[in-house]
């Protein structure tokens, strides 16, 4: 069962967890089936894009930031609604990723369903968060937030 | 809206499919019923097979309508809109 331990801390600022929540690097990319579509039809596969993931255990499931995906040209695969009063009859799209955590060593070729939306902000120290952590993939994991110590576990 | 005919052929269908593929996950194309697929995963993968980069729908079968919830969004904490 290996364990990932996430230290949140900078130099000026000391602890920043309370500051910036639960973050760990992510690569979010077009699924493998569409890599393969393209390999065979001599399209360029776009680049993966690197950002942080913000874990999110009020999420029932991940998001991603809409724009990565108009920009690698990935079209939306399903179309659910929002449950909360603030966004009542409001609708999100739902697209395929491959989603991968390199702090974690997870450079799986699964294709994940995420949920689309307007989220891209920067940390204090320019980290981009492109992508909330939901409970549809924090429920394969041990996670221990250590708010004290400004520390994040996560094993699986 | 991209997958509007999708969405709509899927209401239509609905009822129909949940006798026959309650749980599955079914493959849409404009007003064509694919397939139904036991994972989101393998209905995505046959529909790039099939239809390439073009737009499909991958719908889970069921009573109960996927939804997503955010209590932070809800209570306005997240600097984020859906």
């Amino acid at each position: 069962m290996p364990v990932f331990d996430f230290f949140h801390w900078d130099k000026d600022r000391g602890y920043t967890l309370a500051e910036t929540g639960a973050i760990l690097q992510v690569t979010v990319g077009i699924p493998p089936a569409l890599e393969q579509f393209c390999l065979k039809s001599g399209v360029p596969i776009p680049a993966p894009v690197a950002g942080y993931a913000l874990i999110d255990t009020g999420a029932s499931a991940s998001a991603v930031h809409e724009q990565v995906f108009a920009d690698f040209g990935v079209q939306p695969i399903d179309h659910i609604p929002m449950s909360t009063p603030h966004t009542k009859d409001k609708f999100s799209f739902v697209y395929p990723a491959k989603i991968q955590f390199p702090g974690l060593n997870l450079v799986g070729d699964g294709t994940y369903r995420v949920v689309g939306c307007e989220l891209k902000w920067t940390t204090f120290d320019n980290k981009e968060i492109i992508m909330l952590m939901g409970r549809d993939l924090l429920k394969y994991f041990l996670m221990v937030y250590n708010g004290v110590q400004s520390d994040v576990t996560l094993s699986y | 809206m991209p997958l509007e005919k999708e969405l709509a052929f899927f209401e239509a269908k609905k009822s129909e499919l949940l006798k026959t593929h309650a749980g599955k996950f079914a493959l849409i194309h404009e007003e064509e019923f694919v397939d139904a697929f036991d994972t989101a995963e393998n209905a995505y993968d046959a529909g790039v097979a099939k239809f390439g980069k073009a737009a499909f729908l991958v719908k889970k079968i069921s009573d109960e309508p996927e939804v997503y919830r955010n209590q932070a969004f809800v209570l306005g904490l997240m600097n984020a809109r859906i």
